[in-house]
């Protein structure tokens, strides 16, 4: 018998060997222990502590003063007539699962199983005499998150390590699907008229009736990811690496699909297929000598979509825009071009040089180039040959089906990115530490420049949602604006010629219509000097001072900076403790903000602004100029930490710590403004009563704040009207006011976010005679207040809207108790029981959701198919035997 | 605020006499005239530490295929030399300890670790937060014991020995959208390196966006139309850890697009409110889009970039 498990154990090993590079087509990257919900990090679970406990030092503490945790029982391993010694086990039973085990909340990561179930294996080899050693694991075997992993090699000579992880991620299980080929490039319509019939509301009817007695399901996808690496120990301190990651994303997630020129045209939840597949490769060397340590690595990453274009057939009866003579009815499908297949590349090189003589320094070098590319096929801009249309005149037939009607005919993207990195690190004495650091990095944009504009009609701009609507700009025709007899065609002729057009010198009809493509790029430039002061035996100071460079062309800001300064304490010197403090003061300022800074990307720089009165200015107006984007505006921002741990006798810790951030944009009237603040004081408690049992508890109460302003337009920005004229339009009305034809300030609303949360978690572990217990409870109530002001009067909103929308949403609330319960009763000194119970509830609220499980179209062409999270209670059993090897 | 940093500060000035007190004076370096001992006479006292230390990768590596001389010590080769301590075990000074009590300096027991484990993903050790905060190795790893299934950790796995400090984090990653960290399929290492990086938070990659490519390598593009903030930072819009809202980000939609969108023209600058909900439209209130669901995604569904010649609007 024990010949046949040693020779079962061999296999087994042997056989994942063999059958993880196999695995390994499914997956990319995971770097940690690949583990489950059950099992996290694959640690042993119910395993029997050793009750002799660490060795002589009872109650010993890491350097910062934690506890130690007491060791446990390892079972010998076993040894075979040969010198191969061996260890494994496996954890099988069977499982039960009560509740509201489909709720999509409850499955989000995980794949609780039920009935008989392998729930993790290991198996260990090692044959002393060469070094040679095998580790196997596994996990969830056959379920949505099992995992299996194995490390293979010679001590101090190479190493093989593989793994393999599948994460299950549920969206949904309340999803309403009008659609069969979910999952595919095509959805079609099972029990309704693409294109609608008849009008909105005998449509609506329709699928209100389709939708009713749909039953509801789930919208999720897979990730399997699995990884080789290989690493080998060379002569003269060098060692090479080499790995291999796949990632294949299967399965489909709820997305949105829009019909007309945007807002009201008619938009529809569908589900978005998902086939997504990446590969990973890595190589490199390291050096590690005793003054010189260097890494030269590279990196190629390969993404691939399998569903490049997602094609779904239309349900509703959508309002057309911009184009005429096309009836809605002809829409009956609607096309995406989903992420496209791209590829990124990385070479990277590190070095440190000590150079011990001069103050003790340590000089540290990384520099890296990298670029990510992608030149997917385009698709043309409509599916149907538009027959019979027209778009300011000018025909659509059979000019925008066909990627003829594109300035180009693939992507074309690609942008690099820089990485150069200096540090010096000097110790001119035992007790000072000085070090200096300057860092770049940069994207840069090498893609082609894209314009919107069809060469098979002449005409700049884009047509919207295969056709349905459009975003079209034209020389304005209206009197004194071009000269005499311009046609709303004057632009057609230049064949998409950017300059050319520019060139015409004709004042555009509309400023918003995007004619370019922006290549965005950004570099960011850090340069930091701190210091290190001892200042006892056990204490330190260190005070730094950073100053950060932003450049980003294109954005409202290009340039921007932010002076911080830090301080941090250390305090080692407590008995059985550490105190760490830091503060971080940040200032960040800029250049001048441009509400605009896009304009040459848009309709309004093909020519001069129109001047003549009655000329509706609105669209060349953009952003309310006293809006600050967050991540370019002035800020100042307080940064607190403190972390403290001391033991209570020799075997109980306690730890506080309390971080708050504070953050105030003083030149933000709208977007972002005032001050925001996240504040967490957490606690925690380790009690080791004895070297077999234990208690703790800890919570973290976190609360935020963060606050907003808008300002609504109102009329249009015309010159000639309000005191608009051509030379002032730009700064009257973009600038908000209690005048302004546009924002008016009596207009402005302010948002409040408030976030209320909560973390808690309690357990024990007690061993009575030969039985363990583990109790392991967790709790978390999250809750956000949205709350605002505005005035209704200016606003528009009547009394009923008023009163229903009062001061604010209802609160988002998000509470999940988790219990886990494990017994583990010995049978036979190879052989265990675990008893577990999982008890796990729920309870969600999002007020974006309220009534649409009741009323899916509110609208006669909008369709919301996710009726949203839903509460939950569950119930999980399982019984697990043990068997070691 | 001031007033708690001054309370602080207060606290710090009084504690720091108080460690002076606590912490023995004494010189962890070891007695130059130590000499090896070897594995067999530590175990004679110290066979229960042995118990648990020979289950582990570091015992496997000394004992079975040292890569050289120093490692064949094994217990000696981290501790350093035995003879003075096996002549007076309380002699603190007289052998390299790892634990609070014994006292040697952090900076001593790294120092030993990095003997054999300098360069490599410790290139930056030097200087890292971690280092600036007086981490030490045995802090977050615990070479006695296989507390954890691999890499010698201190507690059970990656995420409850980073939770030892940062416990903000794990209390995001309780929130209502998170990571799938407490489910066990990521840890902390698969964005961050411990210890240490050319990032400030430590992060594996040289971005925040490269760190995020790392598994959403569909969003990597580049895009045939690009949204600024997206190419930029996914943090702009995302908590990476967790958040109480849908798709971990940092504020509730339509606000959080309304953060920087207030347009002329169009619907973003418009107040959107309660009663514009699937419900509200029932009662009157006036059904808006961009409040029901996923609000503006509703709509601008490929918010990360598009790549369709119409998609300028990121809706196809």
């Amino acid at each position: 018998m024990k010949i046949l498990l040693q020779t079962a154990v061999v296999t087994l090993g042997l056989s994942l060997i063999v059958a993880a590079p196999a695995q390994a087509q499914g997956s990319a990257g995971q770097q940690g222990t690949p583990g489950n919900a059950l099992n996290p990090g694959n640690s042993e679970r119910g395993v029997p502590s050793d009750p002799e406990g660490t060795g002589i030092v009872v109650g010993s503490r890491s350097p910062t003063g934690l506890l130690t945790v007491a060791p446990t029982l390892e079972k010998a391993a076993s040894t075979t007539a040969s010198g191969l010694r061996y260890r494994a086990k496996i954890e099988f039973g069977a499982s039960g699962l009560s509740g509201d085990e489909h709720a999509a909340k409850f499955r989000e990561y995980k794949d609780l199983p039920s009935g008989a179930y392998p729930n993790n294996f290991a198996v260990s080899i090692e044959k002393p005499k060469s070094a040679f050693h095998f580790d196997g694991v596994g996990g969830g075997v056959t379920k949505n998150d099992q995992y299996y992993g194995f490390d293979v090699g010679k001590y101090n000579t190479w190493r093989v390590r593989g793994s393999f992880s599948e994460v299950p991620h549920f969206f949904t299980s309340t999803y309403d699907s009008l659609w069969s080929g979910v999952g595919t490039s095509t959805l079609t319509l099972s029990r309704l008229v693409p294109g609608g019939t008849t009008n909105a509301n005998t449509t609506q009817a329709a699928m209100q009736s389709v939708i009713a007695s749909t039953s509801q399901g789930d919208v999720d996808l897979t990730r399997q990811k699995s990884r080789t690496r290989v690493d080998l120990t060379l002569p003269s301190n060098w060692k090479a690496y080499a790995s291999y990651t796949r990632e294949r994303r299967d399965g489909s997630r709820p997305f949105g699909a829009v019909f007309g020129g945007g807002g009201g045209g008619g938009n529809l939840e569908i589900p978005e297929s998902i086939d997504y597949n990446t590969q990973d490769v890595l190589a490199g060397v390291q050096f590690a000598g005793t003054q010189t340590n260097l890494t030269v690595q590279t990196t190629a990453s390969f993404f691939h979509n399998d569903i490049d274009t997602l094609t779904f057939e239309n349900p509703l009866f959508i309002t057309t825009n911009t184009i005429a003579g096309v009836p809605s009815t002809t829409f009956t499908r609607g096309q995406f071009d989903l992420y496209p297949n791209n590829r990124a590349y990385n070479v990277r090189g590190e070095i440190v040089q000590k150079l011990p003589h001069f103050l003790k320094s340590r000089v540290t070098g990384v520099f890296a180039g990298g670029q990510m590319r992608q030149n997917d096929a385009l698709i043309p801009p409509a599916l149907e040959p538009l027959t019979g249309g027209t778009i300011n005149g000018v025909s659509t037939t059979g000019v925008w089906n066909t990627t003829n009607a594109l300035s180009q005919t693939t992507a074309d993207r690609q942008i690099g990115t820089r990485l150069a990195d200096v540090g010096i690190v000097m110790n001119p004495s035992r007790d000072f530490t000085v070090r200096g650091k300057v860092r770049y990095y940069g994207t840069n944009n090498e893609s082609s420049d894209y314009v919107a504009c069809n060469p098979l009609t002449g005409q700049w701009g884009r047509l919207l949602n295969n056709g349905s609507g459009g975003s079209f700009v034209t020389p304005n025709t209206a009197a004194g604006n071009n000269p005499p007899g311009t046609l709303n065609t004057g632009y057609n002729g230049t064949a998409c010629n950017l300059a050319a057009t520019r060139a015409l010198g004709l004042a555009p009809n509309v400023g918003d219509v995007p004619i370019r493509s922006a290549p965005y790029e950004y570099s960011q430039t850090n340069s930091v000097v701190s210091t290190d002061f001892r200042l006892a035996r056990s204490s330190s100071l260190e005070a730094a001072f950073e100053r950060e460079n932003f450049s980003r062309p294109y954005r409202e800001r290009e340039k921007t900076w932010e002076n911080k300064v830090r301080f941090a304490y250390v305090n080692r010197g407590f008995d059985s403790g550490t105190l760490r403090v830091s503060y971080e003061y940040g200032h960040r300022r800029g250049g001048d903000f441009v509400a605009a800074p896009l304009a040459d990307f848009y309709s309004g720089s093909l020519g001069p602004a129109p001047v003549a009165n009655g000329t509706n200015m609105t669209t060349f107006v953009r952003n309310v100029d006293q809006l600050r984007r967050f991540d370019v505006a002035d800020r100042n921002q307080n940064i607190f930490n403190v972390r403290f741990n001391h033991g209570i006798g020799s075997m109980l810790d306690a730890s506080v710590g309390v971080q708050v951030r504070d953050l105030d944009y003083p030149a933000s009237e709208y977007g972002s403004n005032q001050q925001q603040r996240l504040t967490t004081p957490s606690f925690e408690l380790d009690w080791q009563m004895s070297a077999t049992s234990n208690a703790y508890g800890f919570y973290s109460l976190q609360t935020g704040h963060l606050q907003q302003a808008g300002v609504q337009t109102t009329g249009t920005c015309t010159i000639g009207n309000s005191g608009v004229v051509a030379s002032n339009f730009s700064s009257l009305c973009a600038t908000a006011s209690a005048t302004s034809p546009l924002f008016p300030i009596s207009r402005t609303w302010d948002v409040s976010q408030k976030d209320h949360n909560g973390a808690g978690g309690l357990g024990f572990r007690y061993e009575l005679g030969r039985v363990m217990t583990e109790v392991a409870y967790t709790y978390t109530k999250g809750r956000t207040g949205v709350t605002y002001e505005y005035d209704p009067t200016a606003l528009g909103i009547n009394a009923t809207q008023a009163a229903l929308a009062g001061n604010g949403f209802s609160d988002l609330l998000f509470e999940q108790h988790i219990c886990e319960a494990t017994a583990v009763v010995p049978i036979a000194p190879r052989l265990s029981l675990r008893l577990l119970y999982w008890y796990e509830r729920g309870k969600i609220h999002d007020w974006h959701y309220d009534g649409i499980d009741v009323n899916p179209m509110p609208a006669n062409n909008g369709a919301y198919l996710d009726v949203g999270a839903q509460s939950y209670k569950t119930h999980w059993f399982g019984a697990l035997f043990r068997f070691d090897l | 605020m001031y007033q708690f940093v001054y309370w602080v500060l207060s606290f710090i000035a009084v504690a720091a006499p108080v460690q002076n007190q606590a912490a023995p004076v004494q010189s962890a370096q070891v007695t130059p005239a130590a000499t090896y001992i070897g594995e067999a006479r530590c175990i004679q006292c110290h066979g229960q530490e042995n118990k648990h230390f020979s289950g582990t990768l570091h015992a496997m590596t000394f004992r079975l295929h040292p890569a050289n001389p120093l490692q064949s010590r094994s217990c000696e080769a981290c501790h350093g030399p035995g003879s003075n301590h096996a002549r007076n075990a309380t002699d603190k000074t007289a052998l390299i300890g790892f634990t609070k009590k014994w006292g040697t300096p952090v900076a001593t027991q790294n120092g030993q670790c990095l003997t054999c484990h300098d360069g490599g993903a410790r290139m930056h050790w030097a200087g890292s937060n971690h280092d600036r905060s007086n981490l030490s190795c045995a802090d977050c790893h615990n070479t006695m014991q296989n507390a954890s299934a691999n890499s010698l950790l201190a507690r059970k796995n990656i995420s409850d020995t980073c939770a030892q400090c940062h416990r903000e984090q794990r209390a995001d990653f309780r929130k209502r959208s998170h990571m799938p960290l407490p489910e066990g399929k990521i840890s902390c290492v698969d964005c961050h390196n411990p210890h240490g990086s050319s990032t400030r938070s430590l992060l594996n990659a040289d971005s925040v966006n490269d760190v995020c490519y790392t598994c959403h390598t569909e969003k990597r593009g580049p895009m045939l139309w690009e949204h600024a903030p997206v190419r930029e930072n996914c943090v702009n819009c995302h908590q990476p850890h967790g958040s109480n809202h849908d798709k971990l980000l940092v504020a509730a939609r339509p606000y959080l697009c309304q953060q920087c969108h207030n347009l002329s023209v169009g619907h973003n600058s418009t107040f959107y409110r309660d009663g514009q909900t699937a419900e509200g439209a029932l009662l009157g209130g006036g059904q808006s889009p961009r409040i029901i669901g996923r609000t503006c995604q509703n709509c601008h569904s490929q918010i990360h970039g598009s790549n369709h010649p119409a998609g300028a609007r990121f809706q196809r």
